[in-house]
């Protein structure tokens, strides 16, 4: 009798497990499935905010597609004395396909897009026309500014970088794509951005609003030279924005929310984003590697007025070297478009056009000046605008764009030498049969 | 002999009454009485008794009693027929002489070694005991064939990659399945700080009792699924039916690293300096230039004078020390055994700040509480404390001090570090900061036995294992890039892993000459870890060190993951006429890790076995006294890809304290195991009476679907796609010797050599085959799996001094343009021969062992080349190759001519790279054996006293530290071949004493 009791047992124990079969359907608790990520107008606006949140990861707008310009675009005005020497292939004009940063930077980049894509391609489960509008506004921003930055670093006047607008639907399939005209890239970024600058609030919190895509829109048109588009743009952000000059020079950084004169920022707090430019300017006190970048004298060497405030906003670190005094909080924000720079582009843009629209470009470059102590100028150039936007503007990854722009040089090499053109990643080579390197590389 | 269902019935309702006793002594063949020997009388399980202590024994005896069944560890069982006529009944054992008698555990059962159709290398406790080591995967290290153990650095709590007949996936994991006891265990590393650390570290090897790696498919398949890189059997001791046995061993040695580099002094550095940065910046700018340097360097010392000259070697390693003490008491009756155990390890490490604490017991206990039912438990519980230090790629990784100049003072006047060094000095970090981790283990299971009837079973085993790991680090207001007024960060994490497995055994003789062994069963295991962590800044002062004195919190994280495994198995083993050998098994695994399509795998063996030896144009065969051949073929998964890998995910972000969604990882329903399809073509042969005996195998593993993060185009956005294709091909041949050189009465002298050669080529790969490049590495068609890939370097230009490297391997036009040099492959991160040889002499109770290892065939490359030897490129200080550099045109030399700044040569090609190939004296240990006469006066059983010492002698043309140090961060040291920064093995010299009471 006793046995049977077991036999029993044990057989039901059998039959009970199979029961189990249920339990190999696990579903992630940190994740959602692709179901629930694109269900729900909530959900999209969650990966819209997902979007920003990659875009200000350290290897794009959080700081390194600055920095690669800036040190491009620089000789002896900085030195690198960072321990790797990545970041110095780019002050050097020496880049490698295999330099890790650059195709960091190159992936994060597109992943902002593909999330933007994601996102446009998504606006179906909107009902809210309003709310709808803005989404698509925000997400044709970002992926405006991602492209804007990679077919200036990667691309040249003819050759631009791959351009999906897109989502990729199956990551399966064959990924191959082509390098699309710049002319084409451009077209592109212009309709992002006229539809963005429609569709978009003028007050949108941390977020992309209509005068952050203004002020890409007037950088972009500037870049192409298209100057009265750039002026138009800036000359609405100047009269309508409600944006002013912080008080000082020292106001207009190191915010921890945005200041009067910011545009836009990549919003960093103790507990998310990234400064890069932090790790790469600032001493260890200031939460930097000690002073990658510091400053010499060729820098200081371009103001012409030792009051200018502009021209004292450094301090030492430990070893002695000059560090830029604009990223000193570590957990500051990043400044991607202050009213400064749309003064100046409206002071370029009427110089060379020869109008005085909102205002007249020396009283512009006077505005400019007298904020930081400097003393006005009396009639300005050409000259004196694009080196005030120096003076106002290094270290906030102008550099190389303006050579660009200008026809000038640096370190010896013309503006158009394929040694300015980052190399299009050895990772992307390896993986893209369809993608052409850069001449050189 | 074996009785019929019915007969066994039959005898069994009959004994109840005739009872009788019999007296009688065992002793070995000198007539030795032998203590605890076992007694039992045939086909009455339950009733038995154990030999004194002068081997003498006294049984009562049933009435149909008509054999005796005496068994003792280490001699061959014997079967006495006894009548009512027997009086005082003398037996001699024989001691176990054959190799081919051991008995080895195969996965829900045992088999002999003899009637094996599989491929299983045991290890015993001898094997692995007395070896200054403090994780058990190490003592393994050269003793079974194929059997390739890699600890990544000499940080004591370094990870450890086992690799078992080499290499057949590229992505998913390769680490062999770990079964304790018959419960998998937990593998996974929980490590916040970039660096793995072993999560085996918590089992003391003195709990084991033997090893038994499962190397082929055969043996293997039984684990379905799991089964791909190999099965660890991990088998813990237990009590032996005997008087209490107490066994203490005490051990305690000194270690140091196995090797250190060769800097430049400060002399070398300052004149290497001088002349790169002249020769970059011209007289005047450089000299300027570099002094000014010199001056920061040197801390306001006397630079031009030599006043310092530190060699940061000296300040990064110090004399380890290692002590282990375990006690043990094990014993029972023929009812109850038991063993209960504690072993305590500390572990100071050959690097500053690193160090391991370890206390562990463990209890086994096994109950016969009828006829039919056994139950037991096996317990484990253990703590361990580890100091540890940041990972290889880390500025305050002690290693990386050795690129601090020479110039630099260590300390201040006042004995604080001296925080103006090139790099962040990592005393800071050692004395302002702490990383401690602790490791809380309990790996136990339940068991009952049922014999329905004698040949008729049934197992059920619950097994629970529970890793608890925390993780507490605080870096002080003084430590480097320290912005926050200190910096907390604690983990916590918990895994669990439970698995009940049911299963039946029938084992019968069908006929005189055919004996059937059949098991079948099921089993679920259900695992689940859940992780936190917490960081917080701000503290009042350092002395509040705790998270909750943090006025800031930063981060939080928090995960909580599962996986189900539900499978069923069932094997056969038929054995006819004691020399043919058939074995069939299979095995059905679902698992929740896999695709909704592909949820499923079956997973089945063969194999067959023929002892020609039995035949009988061999059988009396005076050379050839043994000779089997045997040959398998299986199949089996390899599920190690994470939790989700096929599913679409989105993660929750925080941009701004708004939260947020992003796409982390493109899903893939079809995605599935590995399978891995392998044969396995063995020969065992004893000669002269087994006095060698050997082992001959040949292997190929076709591993197809291979579980791949296919890499995508940066211009997609993502990283990667989890795929199963491509296909890798090993190929391998495994030969093991054994040999009983001296057996006199005085002197005995056994040799032990195994080596194994595994090759793999792969032979599809995604994407139309297309190459999948990774750093150094490329995965391509033809080729071995993560062939090094890179330009061939060529020396320095004897011309201008400029780095000159082929344009298309060796041989090729030179270029002094990297990016004109062809990337060619290399080399191969793994190594395609391993082996090991063991002695053991034996004088008189004087014991000489000793194990060598070596590895030929694998290539490390020096990811931190392009720092350490980089023609001066930057501040660090240089290896002293850099002497050799070129200086004037008509130089030949390898060593390009210095350029501060100047990258000349420091690309990733060749000149990094080096043959890793050693000999390793791993293990060596001399034992004595007192006297009896001296320890019976102490009332102690046997007592031994030993000094050891392990990896004592090297011997490689490998110039970096160590040719068994690899890169731990990332998959940079084991997939990539990398050292960086990575600190040498430990060189431990102990001494010890065992003693049994």
């Amino acid at each position: 009798m006793k046995n049977q009791y077991i036999y029993i047992l044990t057989f039901l124990s059998l039959i009970f497990l199979p029961a189990c079969d249920d339990r190999l359907d696990v579903e992630p608790t940190l994740s959602i499935s692709e179901e629930t990520a694109l269900s729900s107008s909530a959900s999209v606006s969650k990966l819209l905010v997902g979007a920003y949140e990659i875009d200000g990861n350290a290897y794009s707008h959080g700081g390194y597609i600055q920095i690669y310009s800036d040190l491009l675009g620089a000789d002896q005005e900085v030195s690198w004395n960072g321990t790797f020497f990545e970041p110095r292939e780019a002050l050097t004009k020496e880049m490698n396909a295999i330099n890790f940063l650059f195709e960091d930077s190159w992936r994060n980049t597109y992943k902002v897009i593909s999330q933007s894509n994601l996102v446009l391609g998504n606006l179906d489960v909107y009902t809210d026309d309003a709310e709808k509008g803005r989404v698509e506004g925000e997400a044709r921003f970002l992926r405006a500014l991602n492209y804007f930055d990679l077919v200036r670093l990667f691309g040249n006047d003819v050759h631009g970088v791959p351009l999906r607008l897109d989502p990729i639907t199956d990551y399966g399939s064959d990924l191959s794509i082509a390098r699309a005209a710049t002319s084409d890239v451009y077209a592109a970024i212009l309709d992002d951005l006229s539809k963005a600058i429609s569709l978009l609030p003028e007050d949108n919190d941390v977020y992309a609003d209509r005068f952050a895509a203004l002020a890409l829109l007037s950088r972009v048109q500037l870049y192409l030279g298209h100057y009265e588009e750039a002026r138009d743009a800036a000359e609405e952000i100047i009269a309508t924005s409600g944006k002013s000059l912080s008080a000082s020079f020292a106001d207009a950084f190191n915010h921890d929310e945005d200041g009067e004169e910011d545009i836009y920022s990549m919003q960093v707090t103790s507990q998310s984003g990234e400064n890069q430019l932090i790790q790469m300017y600032a001493s260890e006190e200031n939460g930097g590697r000690g002073g990658d970048i510091s400053i010499n004298q060729p820098y200081l060497d371009l103001f012409d007025d030792s009051n200018d405030e502009r021209s004292q906003f450094f301090y030492e670190n430990a070893k002695g070297d000059r560090l830029s005094g604009k990223y000193t909080n570590q957990f500051g924000n990043v400044p991607m478009f202050r009213l400064a720079e749309m003064i100046l582009i409206r002071a370029e843009c009427n110089f060379r056009l020869g109008t005085i629209t909102g205002a007249s470009p020396a009283d512009d470059i006077n505005t400019i000046r007298q904020r930081s102590s400097a003393a006005p100028l009396v009639d300005v150039t050409l000259n004196d605008i694009l080196l005030e936007r120096q003076r106002e503007l290094a270290f906030e990854g102008f550099g190389i764009y303006d050579i660009k722009r200008t026809q000038s040089s640096v370190a010896g090499l013309p503006y158009d030498s394929p040694k300015l053109v980052v190399p299009i990643p050895q990772t992307e080579m390896d993986t893209n049969p369809l993608m052409e390197q850069n001449e050189g590389y | 002999m074996r009785p019929t269902l019915l007969l066994f019935i039959c005898m069994f309702s009959a004994n109840v009454f005739g009872q009788w006793a019999l007296t009688g002594r065992v002793t070995d063949q000198n007539e030795i009485p032998l203590i605890g020997a076992s007694v039992q009388e045939k086909n009455n399980t339950t009733n038995g008794t154990v030999t004194d202590a002068d081997g003498r024994f006294e049984l009562i005896l049933s009435e149909s009693a008509q054999a005796l069944v005496i068994s003792f560890t280490g001699f061959a069982a014997k079967e006495v027929v006894i009548s009512r006529a027997t009086s005082d009944l003398s037996v001699s054992l024989e001691e176990d002489v054959s190799l081919l008698n051991e008995v080895l555990v195969i996965g829900y059962g045992n088999s002999s070694k003899r009637n094996l159709t599989d491929n299983v290398a045991l290890l015993h406790s001898e094997d692995l005991s007395n070896i200054a080591v403090s994780n058990f995967q190490s003592t393994m290290s050269g003793k079974a064939a194929g059997v390739r153990i890699n600890q990544t650095s000499g940080k004591v709590d370094a990870g450890i990659n086992v690799t078992i007949r080499g290499t057949s996936s590229i992505s998913a994991g390769r680490e062999p399945l770990y079964v304790l006891d018959g419960m998998p265990l937990i593998n996974v590393n929980e490590s916040s700080n970039g660096a793995p650390m072993n999560p085996l570290l918590t089992l003391s090897p003195s709990e084991i009792e033997s090893i038994n790696i499962l190397k082929d498919a055969s043996s293997a398949a039984i684990y379905g699924a799991r089964g791909a890189n190999g099965v660890v059997l991990i088998t813990t001791k237990k009590g032996q039916a005997g008087k209490p046995l107490v066994s203490l061993n005490m051990s305690t040695g000194i270690s140091s690293p196995t090797n250190v580099i060769e800097l430049l002094n400060t002399a070398e550095y300052k004149e290497l300096f001088t002349e790169a940065a002249i020769n970059t910046l011209g007289p005047e700018d450089g000299t300027a230039e570099i002094e000014g340097l010199f001056d920061y360097l040197a801390n306001g010392t006397d630079w031009r004078n030599n006043e310092v000259d530190t060699d940061w070697n000296d300040i990064i390693f110090r004399d380890g020390q290692q002590s282990d003490v375990d006690l043990a008491v094990s014993g029972g009756d023929l009812k109850t055994q038991y063993y209960f155990g504690g072993a305590w390890n500390t572990t100071k490490g050959i690097l500053v700040g690193n160090d391991l604490d370890r206390i562990s017991a463990r209890m086994n206990i096994k109950h016969q509480l009828s006829q039919k039912i056994a139950a037991g438990m096996n317990i484990g519980v253990s703590g361990a404390k580890i100091e540890r230090v940041d990972n290889d790629n880390s500025f305050t990784s002690p290693v990386e001090a050795i690129a601090q100049s020479p110039l630099s003072p260590v300390y201040n006047d006042d004995g604080t570090p001296n925080a103006n060094t090139l790099y962040p000095n990592f005393l800071l970090e050692d004395l302002y900061a702490n990383y401690t981790t602790k490791l809380r283990r309990i790996t136990g299971k339940v068991f009952a036995e049922y014999k329905f009837i004698e040949n008729f079973r049934f197992n059920t085993d619950f097994g629970y294992d529970n890793s608890h790991q925390t993780e507490d680090q605080y870096r002080g207001t003084l430590t480097p890039f320290m912005s926050t007024n200190g910096y907390a960060y604690n983990s916590n994490v918990t895994s669990e892993n439970y698995i009940w497995s049911n299963y039946f055994t029938y084992e019968n003789e069908l006929s005189r000459s055919a004996f059937l062994t059949v098991v079948a069963g099921q089993e679920f295991n259900n695992s689940n870890r859940v992780f936190a962590t917490v960081t917080g800044t701000q503290f009042p002062s350092d002395d509040f060190q705790s998270i909750s004195s943090a006025a800031e919190i930063t981060a939080g994280t928090g995960a909580n993951t599962t996986y189900n495994f539900l499978s069923y198995f069932a094997r056969a083993a038929l054995n006819l006429h004691d020399k043919y050998y058939l074995k069939a098994s299979i095995r059905r695994d679902g698992s929740s890790r896999f695709g909704s399509n592909e949820r499923y795998g079956f997973f089945p063996a063969f194999s067959v076995g023929w002892i020609v030896s039995e035949e009988s144009f061999l059988k009396n065969n005076r050379t050839l006294s043994f000779l089997k051949v045997r040959g398998s073929f299986g199949q089996l998964g390899n599920s190690e890809i994470g939790d989700y890998a096929s599913q679409t995910l989105y993660n929750g972000v925080s941009y701004n304290k708004i939260s947020g969604i992003r796409l982390e990882q493109p899903g893939n329903n079809n995605l599935t195991w590995e399978k891995s399809k392998q044969i396995d073509l063995g020969v065992e042969f004893g000669l002269f009476n087994d006095v060698i005996t050997g082992e001959v195998d040949f292997y190929t593993k076709n591993t197809d679907g291979l579980l791949f993060s296919v890499p995508l185009p940066g211009s997609s956005g993502q990283l990667s796609f989890n795929k199963n294709i491509g296909n890798v091909e090993s190929k391998g041949v495994e030969v093991v010797l054994n040999s009983k050189n001296i057996r006199s009465k005085n002197l005995q002298w056994t040799t032990s050599f195994n080596i194994a050669n595994n090759t793999n080529e792969i032979k599809s790969l995604p994407n139309g085959n297309a190459d999948i490049i990774t750093g150094e590495t490329i995965n391509r068609v033809g080729e071995s799996v993560a062939s090094f890939f890179l330009p061939e370097f060529a020396g320095a230009d004897p011309a201008t001094g400029d780095a000159l490297y082929y344009t298309d391997g060796a041989g090729s036009a030179t270029t002094n343009a990297y990016e004109d040099a062809n990337r060619i492959i290399v080399g191969n991160s793994q190594p395609t021969w391993i082996g090991g040889l063991t002695n053991e002499i034996n004088f008189k109770g004087l014991v000489l062992s000793f194990t060598f290892i070596g590895e030929w065939g694998a290539s490390i490359f020096n990811g931190g080349g392009v720092y350490q030897s980089s023609s001066a490129d930057y501040f660090d200080n240089q290896t002293i190759d850099q002497l050799d550099r070129w200086q004037n045109p008509g130089d030949i030399t390898n060593v390009p001519q210095a350029r501060l700044y100047g990258q000349n040569g420091t690309g990733p090609s060749t000149r990094y790279l080096q043959k890793g190939d050693f000999i390793r004296l791993r293990n060596v240990m001399l034992s004595y054996n007192l006297p009896k006469s001296l320890t019976e006066k102490v009332n102690v059983g046997n007592a031994r006293i030993f000094i050891s010492g392990v990896n004592l002698l090297t011997f490689t043309q490998y110039t970096g530290y160590d040719p068994e140090a690899r890169a731990d961060f990332d998959s940079y040291g084991f997939d990539h071949g990398w050292n960086f920064y990575s600190a040498p093995q430990a060189k431990t010299t102990s001494i010890g004493i065992n003693v049994n009471f």
